[in-house]
């Protein structure tokens, strides 16, 4: 199987990095809990974001809560960024070939995607709304659209072991 | 009595998860294998060690347990030594040719439980 992967990610496994992290008693434990810890702080960010979007927590004014929320979503992806490369690199010529995670890799492009589409569509209309004022629809389906991405990609990766 | 059918239904469901452990339809739990034989390569290493054994004429690559696992199950690094006699009971992968995920292992007359 591993003689099918792409020559870069057989080279990322082999590596001293790789090989390391494996023969570490717990390099991989502690890479696969911070994944998981970073998930949940991510996700419990995204929820802030994406049920304000939805129309819910109307009482408090979107703009502040998005901008606080961002920030620690975009520490926790850091910290799942970090920790996912850690376990990639371990098993690289495997996951790579492993259809769950590549539905889960393009699920997060359309997840990042539609962060983008927020800040580049929506943001200018949305953040300076006060509280109580009804979301546009738009905003309303990005809010629910990203909750569904995320729910899934974090599905997904609890998923990649099995297949 | 409907006490009685929830509970059956659970301990069901949770002996099904335990012997499906990383197994959903990527191992076949319905015909557990006994392989012998002399191991020809050790890894231990995470996520899994893994030994490949020579065996009716087929190199068999094993998967084991986390490291830290085995170790507190008593099996060390030493324990599955290139030259040592294993018998590893498990289920074959019914993905990659040649893969089976243990369940157990004896090594010098000692088991070693896997899960």
């Amino acid at each position: 199987m591993m003689e099918d992967a792409p020559a870069l990610f057989i080279a990322i496994e082999q590596s001293n990095l790789g090989a390391s992290i494996r023969q570490s008693s717990w390099a991989y434990p502690v890479a696969n809990i911070g994944h998981i810890v970073s998930l949940v702080v991510f996700a419990g960010a995204v929820c802030v974001m994406d049920l304000r979007l939805a129309g819910a927590f109307a009482a408090m004014a979107p703009g502040p809560l998005i901008v606080r929320a961002r920030t620690v979503a975009i520490i926790a992806f850091l910290g799942l960024l970090i920790t996912g490369l850690t376990l990639f690199a371990a098993e690289a010529s495997h996951i790579v070939l492993n259809p769950v995670f590549q539905i889960k890799l393009a699920l997060i492009a359309l997840g990042l995607v539609n962060v983008a589409v927020y800040e580049f569509a929506l943001r200018a209309r949305v953040a300076p709304m006060p509280a109580g004022m009804p979301m546009p629809a738009t905003a309303r389906a990005t809010g629910i659209l990203s909750l569904t991405i995320w729910i899934i990609v974090a599905a997904l990766g609890r998923t990649i072991a099995y297949f | 009595m409907t006490r009685h059918a929830i509970l059956a239904v659970t301990l069901m469901l949770s002996a099904g998860a335990a012997s499906a452990h990383h197994g959903w339809g990527s191992y076949d739990a319905a015909n557990p294998v006994t392989i012998s034989g002399p191991i020809q390569s050790s890894r231990y290493e995470n996520p899994h060690a893994t030994i490949t054994v020579s065996s009716g004429g087929k190199v068999w690559t094993i998967t084991l347990a986390p490291t830290s696992r085995m170790t507190s199950r008593g099996a060390a690094a030493p324990v599955i030594a290139v030259g040592k006699t294993v018998s590893a009971y498990g289920y074959v992968s019914t993905v990659q040719k040649d893969e089976m995920r243990a369940e157990r292992i004896t090594v010098d007359g000692k088991t070693y439980e896997m899960r």
